[in-house]
């Protein structure tokens, strides 16, 4: 019975997030507009533009290679199953066991990897040029997330998302020092990931400062819906991950059907309070030149650090 | 056992040297169908391998050892550089003389910190650990492309498996600071191997600084488990080791394949410059997707063979740092950031690696005119290949199966499963991944069309130039231009130089020189200046010995 339930509620969750990341994009950039006093394109606008992507007939540059089409299918697919293994409004999802923090790490990562290869694909410059930013940021967001990685597994005593969102929202567990820095680093690390203010402009059209969009110059039709729905999944992922992770309240458990619309609802609130917050912090600050960023995430790293710092202080006092 | 002659040889085999058996036998085989079947040189080096890892006593394994150095220097002195370009092989002779210096006291004298320290110099120096590590990138890109591999590949990890022989089963007495500094040495090793890797432009150098990552990272573990095993923590010990013993295992595989690829190019293109590159995927489809293979193996990405040792890596750190003090605490959390930074930077070099030298445009005319590998180089990579399957997607097993190593090194080790499937992964990845192109072609506009490139806005390319202007692709150097406006730069200087160059290399040299000239200036003594030292030596030797008897 309890299986049944959890494969129920991870399918549940699988099309919940597949659902709705094309829609947090639309909720979080009509909100921006509201913010700048525009109206604002409708919420179901990146439906609309997916449906009008996929139904062009994509053109191919001559100068791709053959693995041109493979590229958007491994980023896709990659970030898919990080989507799986994130538990949005229930614990104790059927794919609790493989959701390590390294993993979700490591197959980001991949996903990244697809993507740059995808820049460099047809040998122009913008897309080298994206390429190689994005891999200066990747160095220094791997670092910083696997500093929080080891902090969150020392406190929960347990690798998986599963485990530590359960031991935040069950244990007792104080506001700490630690786990402020290490929230401060991951949102740091989310904001680079999915390439928001102030590292990436996901609304800029100058190539000169693009980084995301810069890789995807060459793509068009179906390609390119896959890369942009992938991209608003991955926002979606970020929200999710930091809101178990932090903000475990009301997550329902996969056993106890009867907690999951209040589950399901406060997942909803959350998602709605990140994208508010998400919009507001993107119409208070300008986007870095590309060299500040290694510094804005180097502060991650260290806050990591300091975080850890923190953290075995508080062990020795406490104990 | 020492050995002593007179008494024969003892050779012997046990879990450990079963296992370093299995990592050389697959690149071994790749290389002798590859290209070096008929050279007794290569043949020796073999022998001298095996023969240092089925000895059962001290003498038996320098002899191994020695035969190794002795015949793989000759072979890079025969090696495809420039012919008049002695200098690899030189530095060369020289770690190899300054490693047997090291080791051969180390394994004579009684156990104990002294031979310790002697050992990690000696066969970490053969290793490639960092700070005696400058020698690798230039002697192992210098032979051909499958000694390369294997001297990459599996002479490596033979000076790792005499680490591994002294420190854990020989040496009983294990203190906790050997393992710190292989630590250190090991983290050390990690950040400037895949700085180095990044900022290179030969394919082949490139290869050989990711090898000195890699070792930098089997260092870490192997130093985290002698760590734990002096501190008595069996079960942190026996991750750490998993985690060294499968990356060595790993690396032993995609590496030798990525060197025999680049051989390959450098066969069908005349350069491994890789901004002279570009657009090799047309050309050699086959070759291209092996490397993609062995490229994410480098990488550490999840669902290639490097990834399960990375995993393990990490998660021991992060055990590490809940067990210890203070001090080790603080060391771990930099630790997991500094094996952050060095995946990121691998990712970098393995992404550019393809996307510069595979995918793209071609630089050169000879790039554009690459035909597939021969056939024997594509079987050989192909039987290496096979064996990255099970450890990239079945790392579980392949762990099991080196578990009576892991309790050669550590007698109460507790195995613990691995915390990874990447088979299951693999299967819902290629789940969704068909769902997304079934649902495309279900609901998408079917077909698609061949068009011009956009490229940036630039007109069509003149008939003479049939793949566009090269230089306005990125190349492999602007590529790693931001990198090394922040990392290369702070850490290695704006000309950049290799610390281990500058700080080791550099100042032997110069003290090379200046022995050399004071000997020059003895030999050429007048009689009356020799007269004098003899009396000098004289007078201080009566001081002496007065001043002694009047105390």
């Amino acid at each position: 019975m309890l299986l049944v339930l959890r494969c129920l509620v991870t399918v549940l969750h699988g099309a919940l997030m597949f659902a709705l990341a094309p829609l947090l994009l639309g909720v979080v950039t009509k909100i921006r507009a509201r913010l700048l006093g525009r109206r604002g394109a409708p919420v179901v606008q990146p439906y609309r533009d997916l449906w009008k992507l996929i139904h062009k007939i994509p053109l191919i540059p001559e100068t791709a290679t053959e693995l041109y089409k493979i590229w958007p299918f491994v980023s896709f697919a990659a970030v898919a199953v990080v989507a799986l293994l994130v538990p949005g409004f229930t614990l104790g999802l059927a794919t609790a066991g493989q959701s390590d923090l390294v993993t979700i790490i490591g197959l980001l990562a991949l996903s990244r990897a697809a993507v740059m290869l995808a820049g460099l694909e047809t040998g122009f410059g913008f897309g080298g040029a994206g390429a190689a930013r994005e891999a200066l940021f990747g160095i220094f967001s791997e670092a910083a997330a696997l500093g929080v990685v080891l902090i969150l597994v020392l406190i929960a005593g347990d690798p998986t998302v599963d485990g530590i969102a359960a031991f935040f929202r069950f244990g007792q567990v104080g506001i700490s020092v630690s786990l402020g820095f290490a929230l401060a680093a991951i949102l740091a690390v989310a904001l680079t990931e999915t390439g928001r203010i102030p590292v990436d402009n996901p609304a800029g059209h100058l190539e000169l400062g693009m980084v995301h969009e810069a890789m995807l110059l060459e793509y068009s039709g179906r390609y390119l819906a896959l890369f942009n729905y992938t991209a608003g999944l991955r926002l979606m992922i970020w929200f999710s991950l930091i809101g178990t992770v932090f903000f475990p309240y009301r997550m329902a458990q996969a056993g106890d059907i009867t907690g999951w619309p209040l589950g399901l609802a406060a997942w909803l609130v959350k998602l709605g309070g990140f994208a508010v917050a998400l919009a507001l912090f993107e119409v208070s600050t300008a986007k870095m030149r590309i060299f500040r960023v290694p510094e804005f995430l180097g502060v991650a790293i260290l806050l990591g650090l300091l975080a850890a710092i923190f953290l075995f202080v508080a062990g020795r006092l406490g104990g | 056992m020492v050995g002593l002659p007179g008494q024969g040889m003892h050779l012997g085999i046990d879990p450990l040297s079963a296992l370093f058996l299995c990592l050389l036998a697959p690149q071994v085989l790749a290389a002798a169908i590859a290209m070096e079947r008929k050279s007794v040189t290569f043949w020796m080096f073999v022998l001298g391998m095996v023969l240092a890892l089925l000895a059962a006593d001290a003498f038996a394994l320098i002899l191994g050892f020695e035969l190794m150095s002795a015949a793989s220097w000759l072979l890079v002195l025969r090696g495809d550089r420039q012919p008049g370009d002695r200098r690899p092989a030189t530095l060369y002779a020289g770690t190899a003389l300054f490693s047997a210096a090291c080791l051969i006291p180390a394994v004579f004298l009684p156990a104990g910190s002294v031979a310790f320290g002697l050992l990690l110099l000696g066969a970490g120096a053969k290793a490639g650990l960092a700070p005696l590590h400058s020698w690798l990138p230039r002697a192992h890109p210098a032979p051909s492309a499958a000694v390369s591999a294997v001297m990459s590949g599996g002479m490596v990890k033979v000076a790792l498996y005499v680490i591994i022989r002294y420190g854990f089963v020989v040496f009983a007495a294990i203190q906790p600071w050997w393992g710190v500094a292989l630590m250190l040495a090991g983290a050390a090793s990690v950040l400037i191997g895949s700085l180095g890797a990044m900022l290179e432009v030969e394919l082949k150098t490139v290869l050989a600084w990711s090898t000195v990552e890699h070792v930098g990272l089997i260092a870490v573990g192997l130093g985290i488990a002698l760590h734990a095993r002096a501190l008595d923590d069996p079960v942190l010990a026996s991750v750490a080791l998993q985690a060294a013993l499968l990356g060595a295992l790993a690396h032993g595989v995609f590496k030798p394949l990525l060197f025999l690829g680049a051989g390959a190019v450098k066969q069908a293109t005349g350069t491994t410059s890789l901004d002279g590159l570009g657009g090799l995927m047309r050309g050699m489809p086959r070759l291209g997707m092996l490397m993609l293979l062995g490229a994410a193996g480098m990488a550490a990405l999840p669902l290639g063979p490097g990834f399960a040792a990375e995993f393990l890596l990490l998660h021991a750190v992060i055990a590490a740092a809940g067990a210890g003090a203070v001090i080790a605490w603080i060391g771990f959390t930099a630790l997991a950031a500094v094996l952050g930074l060095s995946a990121g930077l691998a990712l970098a070099a393995a992404v550019r690696m393809i996307g510069i030298g595979f995918l793209g445009r071609p630089r050169t005319l000879r790039a554009a005119a690459a035909e597939e590998a021969g056939r024997l180089n594509l079987i050989a990579m192909a039987v290496l290949a096979v064996c990255c399957v099970p450890l990239a997607l079945t790392p579980g097993w392949v762990l099991r199966a080196i578990q009576p190593a892991i309790l050669l090194l550590v007698p109460d080790a507790l195995p613990q499963p691995l915390a990874y499937a990447p088979l299951q992964l693999a299967i819902l990845m290629v789940l969704l991944a068909a769902a997304a192109f079934f649902g495309l072609r279900r609901w998408g506009a079917r077909g698609e069309r061949e068009a011009l490139s956009w490229n940036g806005g630039f007109g069509k390319p003149p008939v003479w130039l049939p793949f566009g202007d090269p230089v306005t692709q990125p190349s492999a150097t602007g590529f790693a231009e931001p990198v090394r406006r922040v990392l290369g730069v702070p850490l290695l200087g704006r000309m950049p130089m290799d610390p281990g160059e500058t700080y080791i290399l550099a100042p032997l040299s110069r003290m090379h020189l200046r022995l050399t000239r004071l000997a020059e200036w003895l030999r050429r003594a007048t009689i009356r200046q020799r007269l004098a030292f003899v009396f000098a030596a004289l007078v201080i030797f009566l001081l002496a010995l007065g001043l002694g008897q009047n105390a």
